[in-house]
């Protein structure tokens, strides 16, 4: 059985300079050039974009959910966590 | 009301943003008969998106022809008779295959690209504002359809073949496009429009090398600089001679409206 789907690409979308591009899906595509023109219709028309990535969905490098031990916290390592001050929410000015 | 200056042709300028309203809706309106129906899902939504771009285009050229003469943009598309649409015989055609709706779409878009930018320095200033508009919008659909037929024009041996008949079918029924108007000359001369037949050179200028360098064949030959044209152009739409296809569209998109004429939300 031949395959007739286009490959897929990963969308990622960035609401306004400075925040991170967020990924927001797929679209299937011919090629990079295609897929930056599919991705602009599926994810762009309705939400505030300044920028679009598309990247090959094989050319994404992932951890495996089957290899938890990858993110290892058989001991107990809390020394590497900020403890020990309290980092307010918000910063009230001094009151004199 | 918007006035025109005396020293632009009325009639004329009227006759001609209703000719381009009617293109770009009817366009449009076969445009969205794939939604739902595409081969791909992204195509689908490409397709809907661009069918909703080009209705929008039509809008704007109606909500203009209001400023002018006071007559709705709701009016004008869904009370008018089938035979006093203006628009070329070429967008009313059915949507064919695939192949045929992306030859006709890029065919259109070179076209609107050559149209628009002629009225950029229109000496009818208010409409160089709403050709702005119209090519922001338009360079995309362009870069879509010029896209795909410049990939599956020589893809494989169905992707060839069925682009292929697509151009045969479209090339001559694309022409259309260029039928001159009543009354272009006075336009020509107020500097209001380009001439038709310049405009035509300067599409097929765009449309020709693109098709022939896709391994897709066209009636255009090029000889001392100009393009000579060896088909009969599918001419007569902007004189109201308009086939059953027409009628048959302006009818499914008339129907709702016909059943309570001018009732509001």
């Amino acid at each position: 059985m031949s395959d007739t789907q286009w490959e897929t690409y990963e969308v990622f979308h960035q609401s306004r300079r400075g925040k991170p591009h967020e990924h927001v899906g797929s679209v299937h595509a011919p090629d990079p050039e295609m897929a930056l023109q599919m991705a602009r219709d599926q994810f762009a028309r309705r939400l505030e974009c300044v920028s679009l990535w598309v990247v090959r969905t094989k050319d994404v490098t992932g951890t495996d959910y089957q290899d938890p031990d990858f993110f290892s916290r058989s001991f107990d390592k809390s020394y590497r966590d900020p403890k020990g001050f309290n980092a307010p929410a918000k910063i009230e000015p001094d009151t004199p | 009301m918007t006035g025109i200056s005396p020293n632009i042709p009325r009639d004329p300028l009227l006759k001609l943003l209703v000719a381009l309203a009617d293109d770009e809706l009817i366009l449009g309106h076969r445009d969205s008969e794939w939604t739902g129906h595409a081969p791909i899902l992204e195509e689908d939504i490409a397709f809907s998106n661009i069918a909703q771009d080009e209705i929008g285009h039509s809008l704007a050229l109606f909500t203009f022809y209001s400023e002018l003469t006071g007559k709705s943009p709701d009016s004008m598309v869904f009370e008018r008779p089938w035979k006093d649409f203006a628009c070329c015989r070429f967008v009313a055609y059915p949507k064919g295959d695939f192949a045929y709706t992306v030859v006709r779409q890029y065919l259109f878009d070179e076209a609107e690209q050559v149209r628009m930018n002629s009225l950029l320095d229109s000496s009818f200033e208010p409409i160089r504002g709403l050709a702005t508009k119209i090519l922001a919008e338009e360079a995309y659909h362009l870069m879509h359809s010029k896209g795909l037929v410049v990939r599956l024009g020589d893809a494989t041996e169905e992707s060839h073949r069925r682009m292929q008949q697509a151009v045969t079918d479209a090339f001559p029924q694309a022409l259309g496009m260029f039928e001159t108007l009543n009354g272009e000359a006075d336009l020509v001369k107020a500097g209001v429009v380009k001439p038709s037949d310049v405009l035509l050179q300067q599409w097929l200028e765009r449309v020709v090398p693109t098709l022939t360098d896709s391994t897709l064949k066209t009636e255009a030959r090029r000889s001392d600089g100009t393009w000579n044209i060896q088909c009969k152009p599918d001419h007569g739409g902007r004189v109201g001679n308009h086939g059953e296809h027409l009628k048959q569209l302006v009818s499914d998109l008339q129907s709702v409206y016909r059943t309570a004429p001018g009732a509001g939300w």
